[in-house]
Order: structure tokens, then sequence, then C-alpha cells
């Protein structure tokens, strides 16, 4: 279409303009797989339009056949669906903390899951449900803020970044992504948070939890949670709220990520050992009692069912 | 789902030198949320035979009384306490009774067994759930990190162990294999079997 | 209604009479006593158990009759009495010691055996319907925690165990002959042969092979039993209870 020719063929203003668009469009047109590897960065306004997809009559149905667990616990692909993520906002910035197991079936694959995606140095993404379809679309919604930043010389906003994840995996739906992520940030209008998830649901929130811990992970927060925490208060209770999802769940656990987005941006706060905050506590650290959290440690002699 | 992983835990067994020991973990579940970390799987039934019983956990009590019920009933009958390889095989028939409507319980049965010239033999044993006898010379396993304890066992078990060595290698074989395990964990307990006495040790472990 | 006898009470076998006598049971012990000569005596490294057998008509194929039977490889059993009560005892004897292996892999104890057996027996004397066995036994047998032991069991369902003992026709001679004979030292070679000269006293006819049965139990030694209890190749037990043979049995006589 846009050969050398034809490109540089006109002269008149409104080809001048066309040229323009033309060229802008380019850009947005590149494949969506191939940024990757074999492409490479540097021939991104080219590639293959998008993945390959089965080639057959009903692309969707086959696909759910082979990689929705929950309808045929024999399906062939397997997707980690055991996690603790959460997030919350407060007058302080964000806190985002994770667990960081990975289970294959009742097999824990990994105790050392980095599941917060470090998107750019103001944006963090969680990762729950399939670790590969989160690290991919979120790797990719980094290259797509930059690319916003470069085009519109200002940061993308939070909302902005999530509604482009949310519209993309919606292009998937059915073909059996999985993810369940926050895309947390500082923009304009401060902190924020929102829930995306492989189904096209897109959340504004002040506080959530994701994967098969959010339950206990929700439990603690909701009871320690306000807006006017401090910092040290809110990093304990995202930290107090993932040990309590880690030791109670069985598909969560090993170690707990802490980060806390402020205006300039996030930090990694620290990495926590779950079994060590039991026995322990988390160790010296802002925030902390300085008292381990294992309930049998707190009670140990003062309860009947000790003697 | 299965079954057996609707509780999780795990029990192992192994042979020393003149002595036997048993572990398993402490956790009971209903399936991803832990419920207790003190649930104890293993029981003793004479002074020197212990039986492990990692699978459902209301079977787990219910098989606990039957088999009290029965080795108090030989006990009294026969004037004389069971041998492991008796109990092996009445732990065995009394699980095929129920060959078409089975508990779901994994025996593991550790005991020391007396030779005719008045010594002691070490003895381990497993059944799967519909009481087919596994008698091994090193080591038996069960539970829902049944293969991952294989694993490990494999790679740390050697013959003759003295019996403080014997507490150190099936410690380490089962806290490493149930924390790659989902349903087993929460803490661990060990009972090492000599001919003059039984050493019982609870052990912390990864609580997540 | 009264017939000789029992009188009035000898009719219901389940109900005693005035003086605290169940006289079925006594009419059994008659039975026992008729019947032909039995006994066993327990030596310091086995038992033996032996039997007279005698035809009514010298047309009976005797090897037929067996009236010392195996019940499993570590118990065998002897009787005076009713034959086919005898045979019925013997089959829920067998059953039971096979019950007992699948159950817990090895045959039962002489006790435990000698006890089901008795139970058996007793329950003849409390039901409806149904008499008393017969019979009197006398079971020898050897388990790793008793070792070799000798019991009687009675009609009544009683049993006791014996250093030696006889039951049936010529019981209370045998038995005098017994307590004159009898030492704890003796050796199985000695009883047996204490046996037959107990059985001697009191036989009709001539003693040879076919009118005698033996049985022994022999004690194994510590080294057999530490090879364990599993009999080689055969994967069966090796066999403490064995009946003679009638060739071992002339050798005996001849002696």
């Amino acid at each position: 279409m846009n050969t050398f020719a034809s490109r540089f063929s006109s002269t008149s203003a409104g080809a001048e303009l066309s040229k323009a668009k033309a060229i802008a469009m380019e850009d947005d047109d590149f494949s969506d797989a191939s940024w990757g590897s074999e492409a490479g960065y540097g021939s991104l306004a080219k590639g293959v339009p998008t993945f390959s997809i089965p080639s057959v009559a009903d692309p969707t149905a086959f696909l759910r056949l082979h990689t929705d667990d929950s309808s045929d616990p024999n399906c062939r692909i397997k997707i980690q669906h055991g996690t603790t993520t959460l997030a919350f906002r407060f007058k302080g910035g964000v806190i985002v903390a994770v667990d960081s197991r990975a289970t294959a079936g009742s097999y824990v694959a990994s105790g050392t899951v980095k599941k917060v995606i470090e998107i750019n140095p103001y944006l963090l993404g969680t990762m729950a449900g399939g670790a590969a379809d989160c690290q991919y679309w979120e790797t990719y919604l980094g290259i797509h803020c930059r690319l916003h930043e470069l085009r519109n010389r200002e940061r993308i906003s939070v909302s902005a970044a999530s509604k482009y994840l949310s519209n993309l995996v919606y292009g998937y739906k059915g073909m059996g992504l999985s993810m369940g992520t926050m895309i947390c940030g500082w923009d304009k209008t401060g902190p924020a948070i929102f829930y995306v998830d492989s189904d096209g649901t897109r959340l504004k929130g002040d506080l959530f939890s994701v994967g098969s811990g959010s339950t206990f992970a929700y439990g603690v927060l909701d009871q320690g949670y306000h807006w006017d925490l401090s910092d040290e208060e809110a990093q304990e209770l995202g930290r107090r709220s993932i040990y309590a999802a880690g030791h109670r769940d069985a598909f969560s656990g090993n170690t707990c990520n802490l980060y806390h987005v402020k205006e300039d941006g996030w930090k990694f706060i620290g990495n926590y050992d779950v079994s060590k905050m039991h026995y322990e506590g988390p160790g010296d650290v802002p925030g902390s009692a300085g008292v381990a959290y294992g309930y049998d440690i707190r009670v140990e002699g003062r309860s009947s069912a000790d003697s | 789902m299965s079954i057996m992983e609707y509780n999780g835990g795990s029990v192992i067994a192994m042979v020393g030198k003149e002595c036997v020991a048993i572990a398993s973990d402490l956790r009971l579940g209903n399936q991803a949320l832990g419920i207790s970390s003190n649930f104890q799987k293993i029981f003793p039934v004479t002074d020197r035979i212990y039986l492990g019983l990692p699978g459902l956990a209301t079977d787990v009590t219910t098989l606990q009384e039957l088999f009290r019920f029965r080795v108090n009933m030989y006990t009294i009958k026969e004037e004389r306490e069971i041998q492991p390889e008796t109990f092996a095989h009445l732990v065995s028939s009394t699980l095929y009774e129920r060959r078409f409507g089975p508990y779901f319980i994994e025996p593991v049965i550790a005991g020391l067994s007396q030779t005719p010239s008045g010594g002691f033999k070490p003895f381990i044993a497993a059944t799967d759930l519909i009481g087919c006898l596994n008698f091994a010379k090193d080591f038996v396993v069960a539970g829902t990190a049944s293969s991952k304890l294989f694993g490990v066992a494999e790679g740390l078990w050697e013959p003759d162990l003295e019996p403080e060595d014997l507490f150190e290698t099936i410690s380490q074989t089962l806290m490493n294999a149930v924390d790659r395990d989902a349903y087993s964990g929460w803490g661990c307990v060990v009972h090492v079997i000599t001919k003059d006495k039984i050493i019982t040790r609870t052990l912390k472990g990864r609580m997540d | 209604m009264a017939n000789a006898g029992g009188g009035a009470y000898s009719f219901s076998l389940t109900t005693f009479s005035p003086s605290g006598k169940l006289v079925q049971i006594e009419h059994a012990l008659a039975a026992v006593s008729q019947g032909t000569t039995s006994l066993g005596i327990k030596a310091s490294n086995g038992i033996v158990i032996a039997t007279e057998k005698k035809s009514s008509s010298i047309l009976i194929d005797d090897s037929m009759v067996d009236k010392v039977a195996v019940v499993c490889p570590n118990i065998g059993i002897v009787y005076s009495g009713m034959g086919p009560d005898f045979r019925v005892l013997i089959a829920r004897a067998r059953k039971s010691a096979q019950a007992y292996w699948k159950i817990y892999g090895e045959y039962p104890p002489t006790r435990v055996l000698t006890q089901e057996l008795a139970t058996i027996m007793q329950k003849a004397t409390q039901s409806g319907g149904v008499r008393p066995y017969g019979v009197s036994l006398l079971v020898a047998g050897w388990d790793i925690t008793r070792g070799p032991s000798l019991y009687q069991v009675d009609p009544s369902g009683s049993f006791w165990a014996w250093k030696a003992s006889a039951i049936g026709k010529n019981m209370v001679n045998a038995k005098t002959f017994l307590e004159k004979r009898y030492n704890d030292d003796i050796s199985l070679e000695d009883a047996i042969h204490t046996a037959l000269l107990t059985l001697k006293e009191g036989f009709e006819g001539q003693m040879t092979e076919k009118t005698i049965e033996i049985g022994v139990v022999t004690v194994p030694t510590i080294e057999e039993l530490e090879q364990g209890k599993i009999g080689g190749e055969t994967g069966r037990p090796t066999p403490t209870f064995r009946k003679l043979t009638e060739e071992e049995v002339r050798d005996y006589l001849a002696l």
C-alpha cells in the first residue's frame, strides 16, 4: 500500500496530511505478536497482523476445549490459578503486595515468582491467572505506554493504560486467555487502581485482591483499611494480608513482595518470607510491631487448647 | 479433584539399624483452605507398632477407632501383643472388606517385630486404599506428597542408619517434600521406634 | 410323659433339671465314654496324640477312616465318641483356621482354635432344636507364643490344657496309667512309646499300623524359625503337626 513512490507522488497540502497520517497509522499497525524476539524492537512498523489461530471452524470452542480446566480437568494446557495479589489506594499512594508461589496442580512449581510486573517507573501490574498471559500482555502494555509518552509528551493515565489492556484482551475473549490483574499507578488524578481481567471486566476502585487467596487477604485488608493510613501502617497492612493468605491458602505462600507507589513512581519495599513472618514476624521494618504473625505463636501457653 | 486431596496430608516410614521411623505432616485442610496445624495422622498400635493414616480425615478417625477395637480384641482373645506382620495383614483384610466402597486411606505401618531368638527386626509396610500390601526394605510413602517423598527419600536414604541419623534423614525427607506439595505441610511429627524407647519430636515446618 | 433315663427334663436340652444338671450333656458324655480310647501326651520337645481305630467288619477299608485329623499346619485333633459329629467339627475347625489365616496371614494359635471349637460345642448346648456334639476332642498344636500345647474339649464346651490325658472307653484306666508313667522331661520318642503302651492296656485285638493312628507335634528349633516362618519354595509354613505314616507306626510298634 505505502510504496516509496506513492508516498511522495503528491505535493498538495491535503496529500501531505494524508501522508503524515499514513506514516502515523503505520506505527499503530504493527503486529501484536512480532515485537518479541523474532521481529525485534527495531522493526515495530512491520509484521504479521495477528497471532496464529487454530485453523478449525470454531477456534473459540476448540481453545475452550483444550485450555479451560474448569470444564475439563484433563485439558492439555494447564494454567496456574493459585495466587494472592492485592492493591489498595490510600492517602500516601498505592500499596501493591503479592505472594510468590506458582503451582501446577498440587505441585509447588516455584516459590520465587515475581508477580508484580514493573510496566514502567510509574505503573505496576499484578499477576494472577496465567503467568505467561500476564507477563506478555503487561510488558506489551509497557511498550504502548512508552509510545503514548513519546507521541503525547506526557505520561499515560492509569485509566487509559488499563483500558488499553482491557480492550486488548477483550479481543481474545473466549480463546483461553486467563488474567486477573490490577493496574496500579500515580497520574494527574493521584493514586489509581484498575482491576482488569481476561473476561473484559475493568473496574476502578480503592481496594482489590485477586486470586485463590484473595478472600483471606480481604479479611485482613477490610478490617485494617482506611484512607488515612500512614505509609508504614499501609505497608504493614499489605504484608499482613499477604501473610494471612499465604498461611491459609494452599496455593499461595512462600514469600511476599511489597511495593509502594507514590507521586514520584513506585518503590520496591521488600521481600518477606511467609514462614518467617509466621514464627518471628517480618523483622525490623517500618510499621511492624515486631511480633510473630502466627496465631498459635501469639497465643502459645495462653489458650485452653495448649494445656 | 481427587478425594484423597480433600483434606491433604502425607506419611513416610523408613528402616534404620535396629530401628524404624515414621513421620507425617500436621495439616488438615478443606481443599485449598488450611484448617488445622495439629491434625495427628500417626497412631500407636502397640509399644512397638505405629500406624500412619493419610487420606480423607473422617476415615482417619474412623479407621483409627476400628483398628484400636480390632487390636484390643486380638490382645484380649489371644493374650498376646500383635506383631507388625500380623497387624499389616489385619490392616489389609480390614480394607479389602470395603473393596467396593473403600475407606479413602493409604495406611503406612512401622514397627519392630520380635524374632524367635528374642531380638527385634525392623518392619515397614504400606497398603493402597483397598489393602494391597507393599513390604519394603528401605522406605514407604503415602499421601498427597507421595511422589515428592519418593524422590527425596530415594536421594537421602541409606542402609543401617542409627536412630539419630535416621531421625535426621526422615525429617529432612519429609520437610523438603511437603514444601513442594500444596496440600501437605503446616508442621511435622516424627517417631523413631527403637527396641527400648520411642523418640517423638514435633518439628516446625513452613506455615504456608 | 417321663421316660427312662433323664425323666421329664431330658426332653428339652436347654432346661435344667432341679438338681442343676443339663442331662443331655451328661448323655453326650456317656456317648463319648462308649467311644474308642484316645490319648495325648505332651513331651519336652513335642506332643503325641494317638487313638485306636477298630472296624466293626473286616470288609471295611480302614485306610479311609481318619480319626486323627490335620486342621492346619500347626494343629491336629483326635477324638472319642461319634464319628459323624467329629467330621462336622473338623470341617468347622478347618474353616475357622482358614478364616483366621485370611485375616492375619498366619494360622491360629492352638488356644484360639480350641476356644473356637469350644464355642461351637457350647452353642449346641444352648440352642433350640439341636443336640450336643457326642465327642470329646484332644487338640494338639504348636505356636510361637505358647509353644506346644494339648487341650481337651468336652461336649459341654468346656476345655482344659493337659500334660497328658485320655478320653473314651478306657479313659479312667488310661489316665491312671499315664499318671504313673508321666514326667516333665519325657522326650517325644518316649512319649510315643508310652502312648502305645497306654493304648495296649485296654486294647481288644491286635495292635497294628492299621488299627492305630498317631499324630505328632514337633517343636521347631530357633534356627528353623529364624530362617523365616515361610517354608521355602512352597510359600507355606513348615508344618509342625503331622500324622505318622503306616510305616512309621509299624516301626514304633515293632520296638
